[in-house]
């Protein structure tokens, strides 16, 4: 159940009608959890038992480790990490149409079962509860709220990922008046928006970056479609992040911002600040910090820069394309850092200007792995990016749409300033209404979100 | 400001979006779908193709046919009213139902007899198949329909007069030397692997039903093979499909006579003719024309 589907939008119909219902208050979070479990079970009735086995096992882990933390939390996050390991990186292993794998049926069964949806997320938000909860040496919370903060439907699939610390003392009684609705409204159709208009259109643009088409393109095509999958991929996971919010806004929870205009970032480490932020902040508490940061000198604040993006390279897929991307990402991090305060001093717009771009366009070549997860194929494509174009027949690809697609994309970013949010606010629910038709007229082919196949 | 209610909030976004809805229902209805709008997969390409067939006046002859034909363009033919039905990613099979369907048959039917590995777009046929064309969608694209507006201002589709002089300048430039080994032996690595039996015996025996079923409304329909490399040629798919059509249509006069100097002929990626080598067949074929109009 996409959160695109008429299914989707019946079922979030359902479950806030009852919601608020005074009668079924007290209920309130059974009543999410009962949604949820459906919502997960909707597309992947057979892995509802392993998310029950996470959950059940974390909360057993959190009661343990609040009596002891040194060897219970080692113990839990141990266990998450498995359950991750184990269904994202078996395929590495093993073939799962080979008739015989182990002999043992069980066995078997595990090893043939599908990549769990959502799987990556549930898992970082059952360390941050043992982490969260466990440091703060509190009473021990309840089974239910652990399993609405677990899998929450709005972020259950692709988050944000939410810290415990934040999440759980949001878990009170909710109330119809308190509901936000008309911010809850604006982020429901800024997400539908870009998802629908933005990145379902580009999507068949940039479905030419796919092996062996891209082989057919002209080299100023494949540079126009390495940016055409930058704005893809930031407008198809941004609007899944703000319908994610505004869901929760419509139950009485508040998410944390996943985006802030990344591509307006002047250096690497501030695109960490402003993409998917919910992941580099869980992953500078959870794994930079307790590497040690950068309290151990240059040396060893690099080694942990490549570490953790390295892994959270890995985090995306099992891959030497994911690997890479992460990789490249710590490398590029690792160059800047010493030139960050020298380059800080230079107080120009067009220097600023010129360093946008630069990251820009380094962010989005590096892109090219997560369209290509097949290495050979992406260093192929990359390749291709320097080397004349041989095809004397290439495919045509229409520059004005693919400017009209980015569009709104690119006034996000760089349209903004005081007196043009004045002005918006004036026109604000006419350019949401307006918005609401464009992606109802002009909505791409359906596609998946990239991020569930994480 | 004074903040702005949540109910008027909400009944201006409602306004504004029905507006939009209203207006674009009301410009769809007064210009039509007409407007040709620009593709950017190969999926819209057929839709594109089939579209203007559905919706303009029967042609005297058509070509169904894969992407192999695909590259015959229309504007390289000499004899008016022509028409290239050949999908990209297709089955000749497909254009051949969908011509079939309609209720006025061109007069000549050229079918492309290499690919027959792919079974025909059940969904394609049955949208096309009805009368008058595909259903008109209620509200048109706008963003698709203005830059639809502006390519066509730009790029005004050419006619073969409009063409003619460029290509023969083309045809005086030597072949291609392009060293297209490496999609060479990928296409054949690809054809070898390929083996078409059951989906060629089941088109074959459609491309013959409905062979009967044109020709006993009146048009006529002949089969024609586009060249592959030498090593293509000797495939095992390729030796396949050419086994299973010639055993079902062993009549030579069932074949469309081509003649054209082989070593001409050029496949930059290893399988589809190159432009200057389209043109060189689409000439071929435009020789054979008259005699076979006229013979009817």
């Amino acid at each position: 159940m996409t959160f695109t589907s008429w299914q989707f939008g019946l079922f979030v119909a359902v479950v806030f009608g009852l919601y608020y219902l005074p009668a079924l208050r007290t209920l309130q979070v059974q009543w999410l959890v009962f949604a949820s479990l459906f919502f997960y079970g909707y597309g992947q009735p057979q892995l509802l038992p392993l998310l029950a086995v996470a959950v059940f096992g974390t909360y057993l882990f959190l009661i343990l480790a609040l009596r002891n933390r040194s060897i219970w939390l080692p113990v839990g996050i141990a266990f998450n990490l498995a359950l991750l390991a184990f269904f994202k990186y078996k395929f590495l292993f093993i073939d799962p149409g080979s008739s015989g794998l182990s002999g043992v049926a069980p066995v078997d069964f595990l090893l043939r079962l599908p990549l769990p949806i959502g799987i990556s997320f549930f898992v970082f938000h059952n360390i941050s509860l043992l982490v969260d909860l466990t440091r703060q040496k509190g009473a021990p919370p309840d089974l239910i709220s652990v399993f609405l903060y677990i899998i929450f439907f709005p972020q259950l699939v692709s988050g944000p990922i939410t810290r415990a610390e934040m999440f759980m003392p949001q878990i009170t009684p909710k109330y119809f008046g308190d509901i936000a609705f008309v911010e809850a409204a604006k982020w429901v159709l800024t997400g539908f928006f870009f998802k629908l208009y933005v990145a379902n259109n580009l999507n068949e643009m940039t479905s030419y970056m796919d092996f062996p088409l891209y082989e057919t393109l002209q080299t100023q095509d494949r540079w126009l479609l390495v940016f055409l999958y930058g704005y893809q991929i930031y407008a198809d996971f941004f609007g899944y992040s703000a319908i994610a919010i505004g869901l929760a806004m419509l139950f009485g929870y508040r998410l944390p911002v996943n985006f802030n205009l990344p591509y307006i970032s002047t250096s690497f480490s501030e695109f960490w600040t402003r993409w998917h932020i919910s992941l580099s902040n869980w992953l500078r508490t959870y794994l930079y910090i307790p590497l040690g940061g950068n309290r151990h000198g240059a040396g060893r604040t690099y080694l942990n820069l490549m570490i953790v993006m390295g892994l959270g390279g890995l985090w995306h897929g099992a891959g030497l394309s994911y690997l890479m991307w992460g990789l490249l990402h710590g490398l590029l991090l690792v160059i800047e850092r010493p030139l960050l305060t020298p380059l800080k001093s230079i107080d120009s717009a067009l220097f600023r200007a010129v360093r946008i771009s630069f990251v820009f366009v380094c962010v989005s070549m590096l892109w090219i792995f997560f369209k290509l997860p097949n290495f050979d194929h992406a260093v192929s494509y990359l390749s291709g990016m320097f080397a004349p174009s041989t095809n004397s027949n290439p495919p045509k690809l229409f520059y004005s749409l693919a400017v009209l697609y980015s569009l709104p994309v690119i006034v996000q970013h760089f349209v903004s300033g005081t007196a043009f949010e004045r002005t918006l606010r004036r026109v604000e629910p006419y350019m949401y209404g307006s918005m609401a038709a464009l992606m109802y007229l002009e909505a791409g082919p359906e596609t998946s979100f990239i991020y569930f196949q994480f | 400001m004074e903040r702005m209610s949540a109910v008027r909030w909400f009944a201006r976004c409602a306004v504004s979006a029905a507006t939009l809805l209203v207006a674009s229902g009301l410009a769809t209805a007064w210009l039509g779908n007409n407007l040709q709008v620009p593709a950017t997969t190969t999926r819209d390409g057929t839709l594109i193709t089939l579209n203007r067939y559905a919706k303009e006046p029967i042609p005297d002859i058509v070509l169904v046919g894969s992407s192999l034909t695909f590259r015959l363009k229309e504007e390289y033919f000499a004899t008016p009213r022509l028409r290239n039905l050949a999908l990209a990613g297709g089955s000749p099979v497909t254009g051949l139902e969908i011509v079939a369907n309609q209720p006025r048959l061109p007069k000549l039917v050229l079918i492309e007899a290499n690919v027959l590995s792919r079974a025909p777009d059940a969904a394609l046929v049955e949208r096309y198949s009805r009368s008058g064309g595909a259903a008109e969608p209620r509200f048109f694209r706008p963003v698709r329909t203005a830059v639809a507006a502006y390519e066509n201002w730009l790029h005004a589709p050419l006619g073969h007069a409009q063409v003619a002089s460029a290509l023969d300048q083309l045809l005086k430039h030597p072949p291609s030397d392009f060293d297209n080994h490496v999609y060479a032996d990928r296409a054949l690595q690809q054809f070898n692997a390929q083996d078409p039996t059951a989906v060629a015996l089941a088109n074959v025996k459609r491309v013959e039903q409905l062979i009967a079923s044109i020709e006993a409304r009146g048009s006529r329909a002949l089969l024609f093979e586009l060249p592959y490399t030498e090593p293509l040629e000797g495939s095992r798919s390729a030796t396949i499909t050419r086994e299973i059509v010639h055993a079902k249509f062993p009549a030579p006069d069932r074949w469309l006579p081509i003649a054209y100097s082989r070593n001409e002929l050029r496949w930059a990626d290893g399988v589809h003719l190159d432009e200057r080598s389209a043109v060189i067949v689409s000439q071929s074929i435009d020789r054979a024309l008259p005699s076979l109009l006229g013979s009817r």
